[in-house]
């Protein structure tokens, strides 16, 4: 694969790629790695300090931090993937819609849009949370409410770039169908930008999740999760602070990844690169579109 | 890349050092006797002290409490004298009168006389339905002015409590006439000068309120000249600026809530510059079952009872509490007036609490792992207060527990002006509560399971709930002191039985304070502190 390749020159970004696979794995497979019950109540182990047994010492009510660390990649890491998947798809159909149409399709499309976006998002999470209660699944359904319309509109710039291009017009008159032009012309090309935009907002959201979880508004207790880990270790943040470490470090770690991992991936999409035709899976593309003429 | 790579660790190793720099044991700060020399105290409170109208509910009440005077003081020797001098009960029991002290003035000047107390109670009266948690509201029939210096309450019936109940922080307290706005507090007041120590000059809402002393208080002008109530909402931020000196006082809330926990106070006092003080036992904290809730398990009796077995109370005052508060098996200690009843204990035994619910009928699921019965799910949800460092991990130890015998709890944090609605509005199974202190226990609290602001919701469903209501009527005008003690006993046994109010822990006041302030003492209520009886030295 071209991206692969590419990115295989960049060391960082090699190594944030295997960092966000491993965790991700870790998170899938919480259960037959994490050594403890994450829910499992000792108190006779409050705040004990990391043992063999216990890697990373227990928590304030004696849980072992190390299994709720790692069942806490689910709702931290694995549900904002879900969600960004989502709204990259409803933002992605809208998007192309309106960047291959235009005409009405696209203002009405960008009009909602804007509406979306000139609330400020915390504001617009905050305010779903409010109507549809606390939780982690109102939080997620209140991302994809709002995120979307950002995606709409960056896809649909991307979309743009290619209309006018000749080889759509050509494809036009052609008589090839609206889809089949998305399918095979516009996909391919803006799939790149659809994949650098995504990447580089999964470490905002995974942030904004720890963010409203921090402030007990997400994932309710005993599930575990970083930020509110995060949250129970402050309430002895001068007393016991080393118990602000795993989560932390954890969320640094993740976000930071998912970041040098968006700027590989830029760097190995860069259009620039694509329009030089190294990549071979552009020329059976312009093969077809030759044949055709 | 690899320079930006270079930045990121630079940065991690710059947060690194900011945030070892913040470690006590780096501390380096100033002392905290640089505000004690200047006679002052700045405590920490959670929350502003919001709206100090005397005769409404929102306010501060250990702001409310050094500001306004009632008629009489409740002490742990009886009822004693403030405003009032000296008082006279007729032979029926029906009516009170007060000779009032000749030489009080309220802030602004005004005289405080017959005519003030009966303005006062008058607009008190006028709000009934907002006082109707507290039973003299629904007995006052009349307030007369007799001269000067002497007032007179008739009742509609001899209320033994009534004494107890005019001694309370509010509403039964006094306002400056010229405060009123035609003639009435309920919609708001121009200002707020009681009678008391202290005078409020300032107030910023979420930042701060300034109280000084009144130099001509009636009863000696207080030593400590100026209090300062900041609002430092978390608890951390408390312990930091306790370190820094920038507040130099903190104590348990009026809505038990600590925001600090065992250890960071006790961090405080190692220092040497802070003393730690605690209150005798002074309510119970617990968590409260809505009994009438029917569409929830809660309703059930022996949900309630395997959810009181399912309470290590051992555990949560030891470890949790740091030794310092007791665990408690009752609703009421046994040092509380006419709470002396010999009760079962019910103690922390999960065995039990499964066979109870087996009883009951209630089936484990081997798949979920909670229990049903006739399809309906063995769940609860389970309010705290989200302000108390304390109550979440008391709420997931008991989550934890009570999962194990296959009941299910959702837990929810939620401010304690919200906690409070819903104990109003009966739209919970499980909340954190506390009873209301030595000054009301068990009297009020008791007379507040009939009053839907209080425990209505809580007490409703259970099976003999309009004997017990009965009771309590009789108990409150019943004027033999054999015959009430019986009736309490009576009362409680039946609370008991129905386990409404699960016990946890007999609660107490912490107060942080330099360790140079001397006489720090308590009174009967747990939501006013004699800030006029300290003094540096």
């Amino acid at each position: 694969m071209n991206v692969w390749k590419n990115s295989a020159m960049d060391k960082m970004g090699q190594l944030s790629l295997i960092v966000v696979v491993g965790v991700i794995i870790a998170g899938l497979s919480a259960p037959v790695l994490a050594p403890h019950d994450p829910l499992a109540v000792q108190m006779s182990l409050r705040y004990a300090e990391p043992s063999w047994e216990y890697l990373l010492g227990n928590d304030q009510l004696g849980r072992c931090i190390l299994s709720r660390l790692l069942y806490g990649i689910r709702p931290s890491v694995l549900a904002v993937l879900v969600v960004l998947l989502l709204s990259v798809l409803i933002g992605a159909i809208l998007g192309f819609l309106a960047g291959y149409f235009r005409g009405k399709t696209d203002t009405w499309i960008m009009r909602i849009c804007d509406v979306v976006l000139s609330f400020p998002g915390y504001v617009m999470t905050l305010a779903m949370v409010g109507i549809l209660g606390v939780g982690l699944e109102n939080i997620l359904i209140a991302f994809v409410l709002t995120k979307w319309a950002w995606f709409a509109r960056v896809i649909r710039t991307s979309v743009l770039q290619y209309t006018e291009m000749d080889y759509i017009q050509f494809a036009r008159t052609t008589g090839m169908g609206h889809g089949a032009i998305i399918r095979r012309h516009l996909i391919p090309v803006t799939f790149a930008d659809i994949a650098v935009t995504a990447s580089s907002s999964v470490g905002s959201m995974i942030l904004q999740i720890s963010g409203f979880s921090f402030l007990g508004l997400g994932i309710q207790a005993p599930q575990a999760e970083w930020g509110m880990m995060l949250n129970e270790a402050r309430e002895v943040m001068f007393t016991r602070p080393e118990m602000m470490l795993p989560p932390a470090i954890a969320i640094v770690i993740v976000v930071s990844a998912f970041h040098f991992l968006a700027d590989s991936l830029q760097v190995a999409l860069d259009p620039r690169l694509r329009q030089s035709g190294l990549q071979p899976d552009r020329l059976p593309d312009q093969q077809e579109v030759a044949v055709r003429l | 890349m690899s320079k930006s790579f270079a930045k990121i660790m630079l940065l991690i190793a710059l947060a690194a050092t900011i945030l070892s720099a913040c470690s006590p044991a780096g501390e380096s700060s100033s002392r905290p006797t640089a505000s004690a020399s200047n006679n002052e105290i700045t405590y920490a409170t959670a929350k502003d002290i919001n709206d100090m109208n005397p005769h409404l509910y929102t306010g501060s009440m250990p702001a409310q409490g050094m500001v306004y005077e009632s008629l009489v003081e409740n002490t742990s020797e009886g009822i004693k004298p403030l405003l009032a001098s000296s008082w006279e009960i007729s032979k029926d029991g029906k009516v009170y009168t007060f000779h009032l002290h000749q030489d009080v003035k309220f802030h602004d000047g005004e005289p405080f006389n017959a005519e003030a107390v009966k303005q006062n109670i008058d607009a008190v009266q006028h709000n009934a339905e907002k006082h109707s948690w507290i039973k003299l509201s629904t007995k006052i029939v009349e307030c007369k002015v007799i001269d000067e210096h002497t007032v007179q309450l008739t009742l509609s019936e001899p209320y033994y409590p009534a004494l107890a109940e005019l001694s309370m922080t509010r509403p039964y307290v006094f306002l400056s006439p010229k405060d009123f706005k035609n003639g009435e507090t309920m919609n708001g007041v121009n200002g707020y000068h009681g009678t008391g120590p202290y005078v409020l000059t300032a107030h910023e809402p979420e930042q701060y309120a300034t109280f000084e002393a009144n130099t001509d208080y009636w009863n000696g002008a207080p030593s400590i000249h100026k209090i300062t109530a900041k609002v430092l909402p978390a608890g951390e931020t408390t312990f930091l600026a306790l370190q820094k000196g920038e507040v130099n006082f903190a104590f348990t809330d009026d809505r038990g809530a600590d925001s600090m926990d065992v250890e960071a106070m006790k961090q405080l006092e190692a220092s040497g510059d802070y003393q730690i003080v605690r209150s005798e036992s002074m309510n119970t904290k617990m968590i409260v079952a809505n009994s009438s809730r029917s569409g929830s398990p809660v309703h059930e009796t022996a949900v309630r009872q395997a959810l009181w077995h399912a309470v290590d109370r051992e555990t949560i005052s030891r470890d949790i509490m740091g030794g310092t508060e007791t665990a408690a098996n009752t609703l009421f200690s046994s040092n509380v007036n006419n709470a002396d009843v010999p009760l079962e204990t019910r103690s922390y035994d999960l065995a039990k609490a499964g066979s109870l619910l087996e009883q009951a009928g209630w089936k484990l699921d081997a798949g979920s792992g909670t229990r049903s019965k006739n399809g309906v799910p063995l769940s609860m949800s389970m309010y705290y207060d989200s302000n108390s460092s304390s109550q979440k991990i008391q709420a997931e130890l008991i989550q934890s527990a009570a999962a194990s015998i296959g009941i299910q709890l959702k837990l929810v944090g939620e401010e304690s002006a919200s906690i409070a609605n819903r104990r109003t509005t009966g739209e919970y199974d499980l909340l954190f509560n506390q009873t209301w202190g030595l000054a009301y226990d068990p009297q009020s609290t008791i007379s507040g399971f009939t009053s839907e602001n209080a425990y209505l919701h809580t007490t409703q469903g259970i099976a003999q709930s309009g004997q017990l209501y009965e009771k309590i009527n009789q108990v409150m005008v019943s004027s033999d002191e054999q015959k009430r003690k019986a009736l309490y006993a009576d009362i409680l046994r039946t609370v008991h039985k129905e386990a409404v109010f699960i016990p946890l822990t007999n609660g107490n006041i912490t107060v942080v304070a330099p360790s140079n302030l001397q006489h720090i003492s308590f009174k009967q209520t747990q939501y006013e502190l004699p800030f006029e009886l300290m003094s540096f030295q």
